[in-house]
């Protein structure tokens, strides 16, 4: 009896294991069925029409399917490489900053030596994105936590994709090729693509094959995986150079399609493979089933030639759900170390540690509104001079303050309401959120007021924090889980954004200026929108403080002390969604500050909750401010997005803090 | 020596004099000093030779617009999504024309000098008449009588053209700009480059829908289903992006590639002005005499 039990669990564990691998199979085949019965016929005269017709099959049609399985099956494997030398289930060519690093070196590269090759092209890319990944691993050497390197990975990539929109944006008219390939789009009009990419893959797969031992071992301890004689370094980096190269020759040809190398082992496991090389084998298989699928869908979607939306942005719009759906099943193969870190040393005086910062802050205000440059130097602005520029400087001062403060105080809400140091604004996706309402706010109203547009954005963060509670709550705030549903909404909504983006049009124009985050255009409406909305939705939070210490300990823990938990995170999470939508319709999206700001009012030494909270506040206006001072006087009189310098001044010395703590256990 | 210096001396002062009384008469004459946030109107304002003094994104404008030139020295006040409006302020300007795009800037600027505000691509509208329209106003506004001749001369050009293209092919022309090797940007029936095309009597290949008069990206394939049209490469677009296509099987295969009706234009604003219509149309019109004469 209990034999035939044991003989019959694989086999119904089995089965509907491979059902997922046959829909989708099933899918991929009757979509490219559809796509040749249905694609669009040249009009005009016969002959001509019939020519062209047939050129448009073999250069077109066929070649954009093959490059669609080949860049699938190269992202799928190499996401795969990635998560088994990092151990870690969310490294990705996105989370380690692969693609941005990549995307930020091309354009370089075409701002700088407009005439690459193909071949040059690659390189730039494979070059941008090793440095990438080297940088995040060199921040986050030290035991390589899955959650360090994803927080490496996104400070990196921030930092990557500021730069690149500055060049972008400091270039105009460029901005269209660069935001085509941002979104990943796979037109092709001869195999040129193909031929490039398909002995790149091949050759992937069969060092994929060669390392399958040493990969198998590695997915054992260090220490096991050196007393079975694997050269462990030697592996890791040839392995590591591997999946950074096949990622960065996709992006070189393709452009970003995000996603995918994260969806694709994830897809794999959850139709059944288990082993290393069932991984190995499955991942590309997946995720150029993916590819292939979503690609044939834009077309068929699509009125006449065009398609319905870049591909790129489709398999985002498809994965993220995707794998928000998958989140229960993922079999992590490491569990990730984020327990809430304790401050390693404590404020003595934390009273008169707030006055100081307070102090601090007040000195800064005063030197950014009267230090600048000027055509004719430096100049201090003092007397009828200063009353002269006041009107300029104090709205983006106080709207980049007051958003600063709002992003410590929402990351503060965050990481107590998820019991998880790393959760802020832009982890959760909390931002991009706001990003997506926003993109629907232009569509339905053209040009929409300001108080249209934040309402739209307000709505859509909200959105997204409700749904990362809603998931987080299910599966027990784990952090892995918790980073993998960031991920995937921000995925999702980006993918929202950069289609619009890649229409360039007007609606377009206003995005990439909301994305590129400046403070140039505060104006009274601005600067009273940031400090009311300072005062009304982080004043209630000091009388919240006793939610805030019992949250974290868990929903049961909560009920036994007798809180009503569902209420009081709704409520929590509609301040943190409101803050988080006023600040980045003030300073864009890209910056660091919800993250950085409560870490170190954590990490300085502030132990009781209410200073916290306070330093959190104080911290993220005073780190904005500085940013909005130094993305003014920079490259004067152009001016550079704020959320760069505030990741550059932040991203940094959190890492830094982060690597002493560990240090000093 | 001495008649050396003497001389030197003398032509400098004398020159110097001569400097100063013209740039106190072109003072005089120049009228208000004036600023703007957008290209359509920079290039409407140098054409008719008003005195500006502050505009965005000179560099750029300087390749992508290239003509009218700008004069050394007007102020620039940045990326025209993020202007300096502390060098606006200490351009001084007397007035600011602005368009409807940049509408958000208007409370700001206003605190500077006046603002007054002329569309030019609005949706639904015509931006030739748009342009038409803001030229007049802003040459009644800074009484300069070159916007008058402006409009009248390009309307009397393109009805010129008109008749030279009437004793053409007849075929739809296709005005696009390249996005990459793959991708273009395609302008409609409202676009400035449009109307133009519709005011010398040549039919716009393009009658699909668009999105503030362009549509874009284009998978560069689309291009097979409108066999008939003259294709009219608008730059600026990336080098290699032209080189690339040329290279390619699908692009030799196009009816219009292999019957040599492709024309390669200069550079023109997209969002222009008259100036950038005038601009297209003399392309337009010096292209199809050439091939026909060539």
């Amino acid at each position: 009896m209990s034999g035939t039990v044991s003989l019959h669990t694989p086999m119904r564990t089995g089965l509907p294991h491979l059902l997922p691998a046959a829909a989708l199979g099933i899918a991929c085949v009757t979509s490219f069925i559809l796509l040749l019965m249905f694609r669009p016929h040249v009009p005009g005269e016969a002959a001509t029409a019939a020519v062209l017709d047939t050129i448009l099959l073999w250069n077109s049609l066929l070649p954009r399917a093959a490059i669609a399985l080949i860049s699938g099956a190269a992202l799928g494997l190499s996401g795969a490489l990635l998560q088994r030398i990092l151990r870690n289930p969310i490294a990705d060519a996105s989370t380690l900053g692969i693609a941005s690093g990549a995307q930020l070196a091309l354009t370089l590269g075409l701002s700088f030596l407009p005439l690459l090759t193909g071949i040059s092209r690659e390189l730039l890319a494979f070059a941008g994105g090793f440095s990438a990944v080297a940088i995040v691993l060199a921040l986050s050497w030290r035991g390589l936590d899955p959650v360090t390197v994803a927080i490496s990975g996104m400070i990196v990539s921030l930092i990557a994709a500021s730069l690149s929109v500055t060049l972008v944006l400091a270039r105009g008219e460029y901005a269209m090729s660069i935001h085509i390939w941002g979104a990943g789009a796979l037109n092709q009009q001869d195999w040129s693509g193909v031929v490039a990419l398909a002995p790149r893959l091949a050759a992937g797969i069969l060092a994929a094959a060669l390392l399958l031992r040493p990969l198998r071992v590695l997915a054992l301890d260090d220490s096991s995986a050196r007393s079975l004689g694997v050269a462990l370094q030697g592996v890791r980096f040839s392995i590591l150079v591997l999946a950074v190269w096949l990622s960065a020759s996709v992006t070189a040809t393709v452009g970003i399609i995000g996603f995918l190398g994260l969806a694709a082992p994830t897809m794999a496991r959850f139709c059944g493979a288990r082993t290393t090389g069932q991984v190995m084998m499955a991942a590309p298989l997946a995720g150029a089933a993916v590819l292939f699928l979503a690609d044939c869908l834009t077309q068929l979607l699509g009125p006449g030639f065009s398609d319905l939306v870049p591909t790129g942005a489709a398999t985002a719009l498809l994965g993220g759900p995707l794998l928000l759906l998958l989140l229960p099943r993922v079999h992590g193969f490491s569990a990730a170390t984020a327990t809430a870190d304790a401050a390693s040393r404590q404020l003595r005086k934390p009273a008169a540690a707030l006055l100081l910062l307070a102090a601090a802050l007040a000195i800064i205000v005063a030197l950014v509104l009267t230090l600048s440059p000027t055509d004719h130097g430096w100049s201090v602005a003092l007397g009828p001079l200063f009353s002269e520029l006041l009107p300029f400087r104090l709205p983006r001062i106080l709207a980049s303050g007051g958003a600063g403060a709002m992003l410590g105080a929402a990351g503060f809400i965050m990481q107590r309401v998820t019991g998880n140091p790393i959760a802020s604004p832009e982890v959760l996706g909390v931002s991009s959120g706001g990003g997506a309402g926003l993109t629907a706010a232009l569509f339905l109203f053209g040009f929409p007021s300001p108080a249209i547009m934040l309402l739209g954005m307000a709505l859509g963060s909200l959105a997204a924090f409700l749904v990362m509670i809603a998931i987080a709550g299910r599966s027990g705030f784990s952090a892995e889980r918790l980073l993998l549903a960031g991920i995937a909404i921000s995925a999702f909504c980006m993918a929202i954004v950069s289609m619009v983006l890649a229409q360039g049009d007007m609606r377009s124009y206003i995005l990439l200026t909301w994305m590129s985050g400046s403070t140039n255009r505060a104006g009274a409406f601005e600067a009273w929108t940031a400090m009311i909305t300072l005062v009304v939705l982080t004043a209630p939070l000091f009388l919240m403080i006793r939610w805030l210490a019992i949250l974290p300990l868990g929903t049961s823990l909560s009920r036994g002390v007798g809180l009503r938990v569902l209420p009081s995170r709704l409520v929590l999470a509609i301040l943190a969604a409101l803050m988080t939508a006023i600040s980045s319709f003030l300073v864009g999206p890209l910056s660091l500050t919800g993250l950085i700001a409560p870490h170190l009012a954590r990490l300085v030494g502030f132990r009781n909750l209410r200073c916290q909270l306070a330093a959190a506040i104080l911290i993220g206006a005073g780190v904005l401010i500085v940013a909005d001072w130094l993305s003014r006087v920079v490259i004067y009189p152009y001016q550079v997005p704020v959320g760069l310098f505030a990741a550059l001044i932040g991203g940094p010395y959190l890492l830094w803090l982060l690597g002493m703590k560990e240090r000093s256990p | 020596m001495s008649r050396v210096q003497q001389f030197t001396r003398r032509t400098v002062l004398s020159a110097a004099a001569v400097l100063a009384a013209t740039r106190v008469a072109r003072a005089q004459e120049a009228g208000p000093r004036v600023a703007t946030l957008d290209w359509a109107l920079l290039e409407t304002l140098l054409a008719i030779g008003a005195n500006v003094v502050a505009a965005t994104e000179l560099r750029q404008f300087r390749q992508v617009a290239i003509k009218p030139d700008v004069p050394e020295g007007v102020a620039d006040l940045g990326l025209r999504g993020t202007p300096n409006f502390e060098v606006l302020h200490f351009a001084r300007p007397d007035l600011i024309l602005n368009s409807n795009f940049y509408a958000w800037a208007d409370p700001l600027m206003s605190r500077i000098a006046p603002v007054e505000s002329h569309p030019i691509y609005k949706p639904g509208e015509s931006p030739y008449l748009l342009a038409e329209q803001a030229t007049l106003a802003i040459g009644e506004r800074l009484r300069r009588s070159a916007a008058r001749r402006m409009v009248e001369e390009l309307a009397s050009r393109l009805d010129r053209y008109k008749n030279l293209f009437a004793r053409g092919d007849g075929r739809p022309v296709l005005p696009i700009n390249l996005g990459d090797a793959r991708h273009y940007r395609v302008f409609g029936s409202d676009s400035m480059f449009g109307e133009v095309l519709k005011r010398v009597g040549l039919a716009n290949a393009w009658t699909g829908a668009t999105s503030y008069s362009a549509m874009a990206p284009m998978g560069i394939e689309t291009l097979a289903s409108m066999p008939d049209a003259w294709i009219v490469l608008i730059p600026p677009h990336p080098q290699d992006a032209f080189e690339a296509l040329a290279e390619s099987a699908f692009w030799k295969a196009l009816p219009a590639v292999r019957e040599n009706r492709v024309l390669t234009v200069g550079s023109i604003n997209p969002y222009g002005a008259l100036p950038a219509a005038s601009r297209f149309a003399d392309f337009l019109a010096e292209g199809f005499s050439h091939v026909r004469n060539g």
